[in-house]
């Protein structure tokens, strides 16, 4: 049982922390804070499926394919939820452009997809095992993110420039960086990692329109609890809300697992409301 | 030649006499206008297609052998796209605007919930096929007919299966968050322990919860010996299925029709998980014991064929339900007219209409026209031509 707990909570909590790096990658290029992160990753298990299984392209086509998918939604995400609010952006109007735009991509693969959950292809031709790949793939899909992110912002120019725009984007501006087009490739690497979230995960939670909803919600959690920005955070918050998740469901079952997975984060917010992993900033008055 | 004033006024009288009696006579050759409330489209569309198919054979059928006295029925339809408020719409116009004689639809509940008390309200004959049991009221609704079970049924012969034919009296019964699984789990409990069983497990699940390993080993350290789960969620049910036979356990699952859909067939990790998989189906459209349908649907299955009507994408109860509609409607205006109190007056006293989907009976205090007896159980792993065969423990 112990095992069982485990595998499938750090695997569910590698795609929750896999969405709240999404949230953190465009909220570190714009300051938004994005609500399209979980349709992110229901447009990747759904176009895995889609390219995988309805049209009978290779895997390795489905994958890139997805991702590529995922890339444009962020962009569009950008040119239109995001952009058209950045003036006005201490009015909070983001929370309804991209909560708007994410329902607008969810009800339209509802009608287009179906409201069914529908298969997600076996990606790989391995016996099924009790470390199954459904298990395994999420956790290596985080892995990778995390040391390309970490090499992407440390080791590149472009993620330099990644980072002057996340820390003063005046100041980046004056340098003469090209702020809108990082900020659009922003979301585009922010798109793929939601998009491959989904694809990764999407043996155990199959290509399902509603999953928007479910990512949406489980991958701010992450975010919350790891501060905001802070892909470390999101990756440890992430794993330790799998777990817990998980050991509830066991421990308490049904519909009380859930809540016991909101009231410890309520919790945990109230005695930290900087995140586990976040830094409190002070105001200058 | 010159027009005198007497021929001028016989010539006038002559003619509105003449209008007077024509007018009946083209009146007799209009045609009479159904109302039908499909969801032909939209996520809830699959039961609509089913139904479309059946409806559209019966009325090319009743209009070919001469329709209602010489009157072609005519079918005026309204997509509701899935949509209650688009229901809403289609049913004004159709009561307001086209002024049917009567409306069948929709066909399912959630728009019927919207539609039903409007209907009421516009004086309209209705006929709907929708399981939710406040969806007939003969003291709100007195014009509002239900030609299919109703949920109490359809639990009733889920909780009947399990306790009296297989015989297992610890049950697990859970359901998905959604309003139709926590009604059903509040209904059917209370019921099942009324019959001696003993409910060991009982809770409603997230359906979006993607482990459900967990709930299943609750279940199975309580000691259940049949799983009872109510959802129309085709995920939620494969995961439960899957993850029974990823523990090897080898009990029961009985419950609601969704366990035997393709949806649910194409999310198995094995086509093996899907034995000692029971759902909620319908007697007369069922394989009985040797392999075979009853005589009239039989006869239905090759009219089917004849008109090469598919049936590989759906269920032939389905089908049957939408052939057996306009015709018991057809039978009433054919024995009273479509005057709407006549026809109600007509349906209040129906008994054994003998429809391909099930005999239905009304009386003027009972508008649930499904006998409780054609409610049965089948095996999910036997479907073949949209039929299943009835499940082990049902006589012939």
């Amino acid at each position: 049982m112990l095992l069982s707990i485990v595998l499938s909570g750090v695997a569910i909590g590698c795609v929750y922390a896999l969405i709240g790096i999404a949230y953190n990658v465009m909220f570190s290029a714009s300051r938004v804070f994005s609500f399209t992160a979980g349709t992110l990753g229901m447009a990747g298990g759904i176009l895995g499926a889609l390219f995988i299984l309805k049209l009978g392209l290779p895997v390795w086509a489905g994958f890139l394919l997805a991702l590529a998918g995922g890339a444009i939604l962020g962009v569009v995400t950008e040119i239109l939820a995001v952009r058209p609010v950045l003036k006005s952006l201490d009015q909070h109007l983001y929370v309804l452009s991209t909560l708007a735009l994410a329902l607008i991509v969810q009800q339209f693969a509802a009608i287009e997809w179906g409201t069914d959950a529908q298969p997600f292809p076996r990606l790989l031709n391995i016996e099924r095992n009790s470390f199954d790949q459904q298990f395994w793939l999420p956790m290596v899909a985080c892995a990778v993110t995390i040391v390309g992110l970490e090499v992407l912002y440390r080791r590149t120019l472009l993620g330099h420039a990644f980072r002057a725009i996340a820390e003063d984007n005046y100041a980046a501006r004056a340098l003469g960086l090209p702020e809108r087009n990082l900020r659009m490739a922003s979301y585009a690497i922010a798109g793929v990692i939601g998009a491959l979230s989904g694809f990764a995960g999407g043996q155990m939670l199959l290509a399902f329109f509603d999953n928007a909803t479910l990512l949406t919600f489980y991958g701010f959690v992450p975010v919350a609890l790891g501060g905001m920005g802070n892909n470390r955070g999101a990756v440890v918050a992430g794993l330790v809300l799998g777990l817990f998740q998980q050991a509830a469901n066991f421990l308490v079952g049904g519909v009380f697992s859930s809540v016991a997975v909101f009231a410890a984060f309520i919790l945990v917010l109230l005695a930290r409301p900087e995140g586990l992993a976040g830094v409190a900033l002070g105001r200058r008055v | 030649m010159a027009l005198t004033r007497r021929q001028a006024l016989k010539s006038a009288g002559a003619a509105v006499a003449a209008a007077g009696i024509a007018r009946p006579a083209v009146a007799q050759k209009n045609p009479i206008l159904v109302g039908y409330l499909p969801a032909l489209t939209g996520p809830s569309s699959s039961t609509g297609v089913g139904i479309n198919r059946g409806i559209q054979l019966a009325i090319e059928e009743i209009n070919k052998s001469g329709g209602i006295d010489g009157r072609q029925l005519e079918l005026i339809t309204r997509d509701t796209q899935s949509d209650p408020t688009k229901a809403v719409n289609g049913a004004a116009e159709l009561t307001r605007g086209v002024k049917v004689s009567a409306v069948f639809g929709p066909v399912n509940s959630g728009e019927s919930l919207a539609v039903v008390p409007l209907l009421a309200r516009t004086n309209t004959p209705q006929v709907h096929p929708c399981w939710v049991d406040t969806l007939t009221d003969v003291k709100k609704y007195p014009m509002c007919f239900r030609n299919a079970p109703t949920n109490q049924q359809i639990g009733g012969a889920s909780n009947r299966y399990v306790v009296e034919v297989l015989k297992k009296k610890k049950v697990a019964v859970i359901s998905d968050t959604a309003g139709y699984g926590t009604a059903s789990l509040n209904a059917y409990v209370p019921m099942l322990k009324q019959m001696g069983a003993d409910v060991v497990y009982q809770a409603s699940i997230d359906a979006a919860n993607p482990d459900l390993k967990p709930e299943i080993l609750r279940m199975q350290s309580a000691g259940a010996e049949a799983i009872m789960p109510w959802s129309v969620n085709a995920g939620f049910l494969s995961r439960i299925i899957n993850t029974r036979g990823q523990l090897a356990w080898d009990v029961p699952i009985c419950g609601q029709t969704t366990l035997g859909s393709g949806q649910t067939k194409a999310l198995l990790e094995k086509p093996e998980y899907w034995a000692k998989v029971y759902p909620n189906n319908f007697r007369p459209v069922c394989y009985g014991a040797g392999g075979k349908l009853p005589d009239r649907t039989v006869a239905f299955l090759d009219r089917l064929k004849s008109h090469k009507i598919d049936m590989g994408d759906t269920l032939l109860w389905w089908i049957a339900l939408g052939y057996d509609s306009p015709n018991m409607i057809a039978q009433a205006m054919k024995a009273v007219g479509p005057e709407p109190e006549k026809l109600v007056d007509y349906m209040n006293q129906l008994k054994d209409f003998p429809g391909v989907y099930g005999d239905i009976s009304f009386t003027k205090d009972k508008h649930d026209g499904y006998r409780d007896d054609q409610v049965v159980m089948v095996e999910a792993n036997s479907l073949k031509d949209g039929a299943f065969n009835l499940a082990p423990g049902y006589g012939a």
